[in-house]
């Protein structure tokens, strides 16, 4: 790379650091007329070679999360004015940096990963909504408390290295702008999930630190949605009838989220 | 009126009851963690004189049968007072499994290959392979896997804030797809079983 070169990137990446700095307090979204790309994106877990969690009957995690994303992403698009984008729309690898990215390259207002659950208990059962837990360690809070204190007197003071250091670790906490939302996400979601047709065990809304959902710059979730490590609920997951039940669940979740924040 | 020197002597006296008793508080607060009081010999402790150390009693969290809690079963451990060593004591326990009907969640085979606790409170693990390639896979799995690790080391010694796991020596995105494992992770009592 070019002296001239290089510095256009460095400016580039100071510019988008400030604003990043910069970002307003995560207050929902205000109705702006539509003026926004309007874009749900669905992320149906693992796939390729990562087949996730596996069945005793053989199902696999990969193929489950995709069928259901695919019904899901029907129905929006029939009933709502929503683009959707899978992060993958075949049996695919696709790194989980690389999920968050479809999110925010698409502008998504929402984002929703999709997995069937494993445990070490057999008997373990049940629908869950996780939302990211901030589980930052002291050494990023002291980096994210320089930065913050130094945003001022950031363009061109900063080393390129302290400021790619920096940049990771913001655009790896780009969820924490969110965590309000995604909790009325999960809420919602979960609510649905917990419906009559679907019959799973309420597990409620819990959260962790999910690899796919730090670097996500909009409300984002991850629904577990029964164990495929359970006999019983890999039979469930396996039916049409119940990939259908579950698909129109989620819609229902994110129809009600986006009455309370229309985007 | 008192003289000047005898308020002088009034204030050195308050003074130094105060230190007094910062230092009494202190060393009493010591004696909860033995971990940090045992003057054993910084290295080349045999299995013998391993024996020989006063012991003490951790708390290991494994994988409760009926719910997805974490649960402490009480072991003893030498209380040799060296971060590492009683790091691999308390993780040699985790790995025997439990004694009490509780379900081990660390996969069948998994080796601990080296811990050492960094003096800024982030103590590394390294396991062999197994860990990821017997893994049942899955959030809940995951979960108890990792935090069964990392609570079981921060509740038994204070020199740990949190934990770094890694496999066959390198630093992993995640286990199996979820949670991620590169960056130290805290703490998580909220799954401690509440009885
Ligand atoms: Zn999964």
């Amino acid at each position: 790379m070019s002296r001239s070169q290089h510095s256009r990137v460095a400016a580039a990446g100071a510019a988008v650091l400030a604003a990043l700095v910069l970002l307003p307090a995560p207050v929902p979204a205000a109705a702006d007329g539509g003026q926004k790309t309007r874009t749900i994106v669905i992320d149906p877990g693992h796939g390729g070679l990562d087949v996730g969690a596996k069945g005793k009957f053989g199902s696999l995690e990969k193929d489950i999360t995709l069928a259901v994303a695919l019904r899901l992403k029907g129905l929006i698009e029939q009933n709502l004015a929503y683009r959707v984008v899978l992060t993958r729309e075949k049996d695919l690898d696709v790194s989980l940096e690389n999920r968050s990215a479809v999110a925010n390259n698409n502008d998504a207002g929402l984002f929703l990963s999709i997995h069937t659950n494993g445990s070490f208990r057999k008997n373990a059962q049940g629908a869950e909504t996780f939302f990211l837990s901030l589980n930052a360690s002291d050494e990023e809070t002291r980096k994210l408390a320089y930065l913050e204190n130094s945003s001022a007197a950031l363009e061109g003071r900063i080393s390129a290295e302290a400021k790619d250091d920096v940049t990771m670790i913001l655009w790896d906490m780009a969820q924490a702008a969110h965590i309000r939302q995604s909790a009325r996400l999960a809420e919602e979601i979960q609510k649905e999930l917990n419906q009559p047709p679907l019959g799973i065990e309420n597990r409620g809304i819990k959260q962790a630190p999910f690899k796919v959902l730090t670097g996500v710059a909009c409300p984002a979730v991850l629904v577990e949605m029964a164990f495929i490590s359970s006999p019983e609920e890999e039979q469930k997951l396996i039916k049409d009838e119940f990939q259908n039940q579950i698909a129109q669940a989620l819609f229902r979740g994110i129809v009600r989220y986006l009455r309370l924040f229309p985007q | 009126m008192p003289r000047p020197k005898t308020v002088l002597l009034a204030v050195l006296t308050v003074l130094l009851a105060v230190l007094a008793f910062r230092f009494i508080r202190s060393g009493g607060r010591e004696d909860i963690r033995p971990a940090e009081d045992v003057g054993a010999p910084a290295s080349g402790l045999s299995e013998a004189e391993a024996r020989n150390l006063p012991r003490r009693t951790v708390t290991v969290f494994f994988a409760r049968e009926n719910d997805d809690r974490l649960v402490g079963e009480k072991r003893e451990i030498p209380a040799d007072g060296v971060p590492d060593r009683e790091a691999r004591a308390i993780l040699d326990e985790l790995l025997r499994g439990s004694l009490e009907g509780n379900l081990s969640p660390l996969p069948p085979g998994t080796k601990l290959e080296q811990v050492f606790v960094a003096k800024n409170g982030t103590a590394y693990v390294d396991f062999s392979r197994d860990l990821v390639a017997r893994h049942p896979s899955g959030t809940s799995a995951e979960t108890a896997t990792i935090f069964a690790v990392v609570n079981s080391l921060t509740a038994n010694l204070a020199s740990v804030k949190n934990v770094l796991i890694l496999v066959d020596g390198e630093e992993r995105e995640t286990l199996s797809g979820h949670l991620r494992l590169n960056r130290p992770l805290l703490p998580n009592m909220g799954l401690i079983a509440k009885n």
